[in-house]
C-alpha cells in the first residue's frame, strides 16, 4: 500500500461516510436501515485505518512525521470520537460533524500530496517521539470534536433549541483535550532538553503551542467561574482556530524561518 | 469562592478592573521598554536571582496568609485577574509567535519596543510577575488549610508556579556553549553563541572519530534549468537496491546491481570497499521509447566525480540519502586529569563535570566526510527545580483527567 493508492482509498472512505450519512436520514423512521448505515460509516473509517497500517508497514516507521501523515490519523480518529460519544452518551449528531471535519482533512491531503520519504532525521529518533506526537494527536482530535460540538450548540442556539447534554459534551471533550495538550507540552519540553539542550526556547511552534494551551487554560477558568455556557460555545468554537494555526499555520508565518518543527519540507 | 466580599468586587467589576490593569501593565511595559532604548530587563545572576525568588515567595505567602479576606488581596489572587493575565500572556506570546524573534537588531521601532525579544521584554516580565502573584496567592489559599481534595489544584498550579518562576529566574544562569572539535585533536575553548566571545570549559573534549550513517540514496531526475529534482514513481521496494524500479513519463529505470560502499578501480568499474571510505554505486537499465541502455551511477565524494546520465536536458542522478545518525566518539578529560571515553549522539547527551554535552552538528558542506564535530555544552543549575514543577504539573494533570472522567460518567 503506497501513496499512489491514497486518492482511491480517500474517495472510497469519503463515499462510505457520505452514503452512511444519507442512509441515516430514512433510518430515523425505518429501523431496518439503521445497522447498514452504521456499518457503512464504520467500514469507511476501518478502511482508512487499514490504509494507515499498510502504509506504516511500507514506510517501516509510524506515519507520524509529516503534516500529511498526521492528517491521516486525524481523519481516521475524529470520527471514532463521534462514534464513541454516540455509543456512550447516545448523542448521534456529533459523528456527522466529525466525519465532515475528517473529510476536510482528507481533502487537504488530496489537494496537496506532499513528498513522502522514509527518512526520519536524527533529532526525531527518540523515545519521546511517539508519546509526544500521539498525545498531541489525540488531544487535537478531542478538541476538534469539542469545537464541532460547540458549533452544533451555537446553531441549535440560533434555532432556540438548547440541549444541556450538548453543552456537557463540548465541555468534557475540551477538558480531556486540555489534559492531553498539557501532557504533550510537557513531554515536548522534556524531549527538547534531550535533543536540543534546553526545555524551552520559544521556537515558533512552541510559542503557538503555548498560546493554544493558554487559550484552553482560559476556557477552563471561564468555565470554573460559571461563565454563561452559551457564550462559552463561541469561545470553544474559535479556540480551535488557534490550534489550527499552531498545527499547520505556523509554517506559513514569518516567524517560522528557523523552527525546529518545520521538518516536513525537505 | 471569595468573590463579592464587600459588594465592590462583584464579578463584573472585578473583571473590568482586572482587564484594565492587565492592559495598563502591558502598555506601561512597552513605555518602559521604549524609554530604556529597547534594552531588555536587566538579568540577576546567582545568587541574586535565588534571593529575589525566595523573598518574593515569602512575601507572597505572608500576604496570602495575613490578608486573605481583604478585598484587594482577594482580587489579586482571584480568577478574574488570573483570566485577564492569561489573555495578556497569550496576546504577548501571539506577538512573539508572529514577529520573527531573535533576529539581527536594526534599531527600528520593533526593536525599541522590544518586539523582537518579546519574551525578555518589560511588558512580558511585568505580566508574568503579576501572574506569579495571582497564581501564588491561589496556591497558598488552596494549600492552607490543607485538604486532600485540593491536591490536584495544588500540584497543577504549584507546579506551574515553580516551573515558570524557576525557569525565568534561572534563565540568566543558563549557559549554552558551542565547542568545535576536529578529528584527532582536543579542545576546551567554547563559543558563546550570539555573543561572539569564547569561554574556557573546565574540561576538554578529544574527538577520536566523527561518523555519519545515511539513509539509502535516491535515484532522481535533475532539471538544471529550473534547479529542481523530479522524483520518480517507485514500483515495489522503496529503498534503492537490486531490483529497484522507478518511472517517469516515457522513462523507466531498473537497478541491476547495487554496491552500498565501493570505490572505482583503475578502469572505472566499482569494487566493494569499507563503509568509511566507499560510496554507493548502482548499475541501472534505462528504458525510454523502446530503447534501453545500462549505465553506472554513483553518489560522488570530495575525491570521486559523481556519475550521472544525461537524458536530453535532464540528468539521471543518484543523490546520497539524508543523515540517519551522526555520532562523535570522544574522550572527556577534566582538569584534575581524570578521563573517560563517551559517544555523543543526537538525543543522547552525556553528562560530565556538571555539564551536559550534546551532539549538535558538523560541517554540512563536507557531509559524510566532515572531520569537524560541533558539540554543545549546556549547564543549567536550575533544571531540577523546573523539572520538579513539570512533574507536579503532570501529576496534577493526571488527577484532573481522572476527576474529569469520573464526572463525565455521571453525565
Amino acid at each position: 500500500m503506497t501513496l499512489a493508492d491514497f486518492p482511491a482509498i480517500a474517495f472510497a472512505v469519503m463515499a462510505a461516510w457520505a452514503l452512511g450519512t444519507l442512509l441515516s436520514i430514512p433510518a430515523r423512521r425505518i429501523e431496518l436501515l439503521r445497522y447498514p448505515a452504521y456499518g457503512i460509516m464504520i467500514a469507511g473509517t476501518l478502511l482508512l485505518g487499514w490504509f494507515i497500517a499498510a502504509y506504516w508497514v511500507v514506510l517501516e516507521r509510524p506515519p507520524l512525521r509529516t503534516l500529511g501523515e498526521t492528517r491521516l490519523w486525524y481523519a481516521a480518529l475524529i470520527p471514532v470520537v463521534g462514534f464513541l460519544v454516540e455509543y456512550r452518551w447516545k448523542i448521534a449528531w456529533l459523528k456527522y460533524y466529525c466525519m465532515g471535519l475528517a473529510a476536510f482533512f482528507l481533502g487537504i491531503n488530496l489537494a496537496h500530496p506532499e513528498v513522502f520519504d522514509k527518512a526520519l532525521m536524527p533529532a526525531l529518533q527518540s523515545v519521546w517521539f511517539i508519546p509526544h506526537v500521539v498525545v498531541y494527536l489525540v488531544g487535537y482530535v478531542l478538541l476538534a470534536a469539542s469545537s464541532a460540538a460547540a458549533w452544533h450548540n451555537i446553531i441549535m442556539g440560533f434555532r432556540s433549541r438548547q440541549e444541556p447534554l450538548g453543552y456537557s459534551i463540548a465541555h468534557y471533550l475540551a477538558l480531556l483535550g486540555f489534559v492531553l495538550l498539557t501532557f504533550g507540552l510537557v513531554f515536548g519540553a522534556l524531549w527538547a532538553k534531550e535533543a536540543w539542550g534546553h526545555y524551552w526556547t520559544w521556537d515558533p511552534k512552541e510559542t503557538w503551542a503555548f498560546i493554544s494551551w493558554m487559550a484552553y487554560l482560559g476556557y477552563m477558568h471561564l468555565s470554573a467561574n460559571h461563565t454563561d455556557r452559551s457564550r462559552l460555545q463561541w469561545y470553544l468554537a474559535v479556540s480551535f482556530l488557534v490550534l489550527l494555526v499552531c498545527w499547520f499555520g505556523v509554517n506559513y508565518l514569518p516567524s517560522a524561518q528557523n523552527s525546529v518543527h518545520s521538518y516536513q519540507s525537505s | 469562592m471569595h468573590k463579592g466580599v464587600n459588594g465592590w468586587f462583584d464579578d463584573v467589576r472585578s473583571f473590568r478592573l482586572a482587564s484594565v490593569v492587565a492592559v495598563f501593565i502591558v502598555l506601561a511595559g512597552f513605555v518602559i521598554q521604549y524609554l530604556a532604548g529597547g534594552q531588555g530587563v536587566p538579568a540577576f545572576v546567582w545568587p541574586w536571582n535565588f534571593l529575589f525568588l525566595v523573598v518574593f515567595a515569602v512575601l507572597l505567602f505572608l500576604l496570602g496568609i495575613t490578608c486573605r479576606h481583604r478585598a484587594p488581596v482577594v482580587w489579586l489572587g482571584g480568577i478574574p485577574l488570573g483570566l485577564s493575565l492569561i489573555f495578556a500572556l497569550a496576546f504577548l506570546s501571539l506577538l512573539g509567535g508572529v514577529i520573527p524573534q531573535d533576529v539581527a537588531v536594526t534599531g527600528d521601532l520593533l526593536d525599541r519596543f522590544g518586539l523582537r525579544r518579546i519574551f525578555s521584554s518589560w511588558p512580558f516580565l511585568l505580566i508574568v510577575l503579576l501572574f506569579l502573584c495571582n497564581l501564588g496567592l491561589s496556591v497558598v489559599w488552596k494549600t492552607i488549610p490543607f485538604r486532600l481534595s485540593n491536591l490536584q489544584f495544588m500540584l497543577f498550579h504549584g507546579g506551574f508556579w515553580i516551573a515558570l518562576a524557576c525557569g525565568l529566574a534561572g534563565a540568566s544562569d543558563l549557559q549554552r556553549l558551542v565547542l568545535p572539535v576536529y578529528e584527532g585533536s582536543a579542545s576546551s575553548q567554547a563559543y558563546v553563541s550570539q555573543e561572539k566571545r569564547t569561554q574556557q570549559l573546565p574540561f576538554s573534549v578529544y574527538l577520536d572519530d566523527f561518523s555519519i550513517e545515511e539513509y539509502s540514496p535516491q535515484i532522481v531526475l535533475y532539471d538544471p534549468a529550473h534547479d529542481r529534482v523530479i522524483p520518480g514513481k517507485i514500483k515495489g521496494a522503496s529503498d534503492v537496491g537490486k531490483g529497484f524500479r522507478s518511472e517517469w513519463p516515457g522513462l523507466s529505470i531498473t537497478v541491476l546491481e547495487y554496491l552500498p560502499h565501493a570505490l572505482p578501480s583503475k578502469d572505472g568499474t566499482p569494487l566493494a570497499a569499507d563503509a568509511k571510505r566507499g560510496i554507493a554505486y548502482a548499475k541501472v537499465r534505462i528504458s525510454a521509447g523502446g530503447y534501453s541502455a545500462e549505465r553506472w551511477l554513483n553518489t560522488g565524494s570530495p575525491s570521486i566525480k559523481p556519475e550521472v546520465v544525461q537524458l536530453d536536458h535532464l540528468f539521471l542522478a543518484m543523490f546520497p540519502g539524508s543523515p540517519k545518525d551522526f555520532r562523535s566518539d570522544v574522550v572527556l578529560r577534566n582538569n584534575s586529569g581524570g578521563s573517560r571515553p563517551a559517544v555523543l549522539q543526537v538525543n543522547k547527551p552525556v553528562a560530565f563535570e556538571g555539564w551536559k554535552l550534546y551532539q549538535m552538528g558538523y560541517d554540512e558542506q563536507a557531509g559524510r566526510w566532515s572531520e569537524l564535530s560541533l558539540i554543545e555544552a549546556v549547564r543549567d543549575p536550575w533544571l531540577p527545580a523546573v523539572y520538579c514543577g513539570f512533574f507536579m504539573i503532570m501529576a496534577g494533570n493526571a488527577l484532573f483527567f481522572w476527576k474529569g472522567m469520573k464526572k463525565g460518567e455521571a453525565l
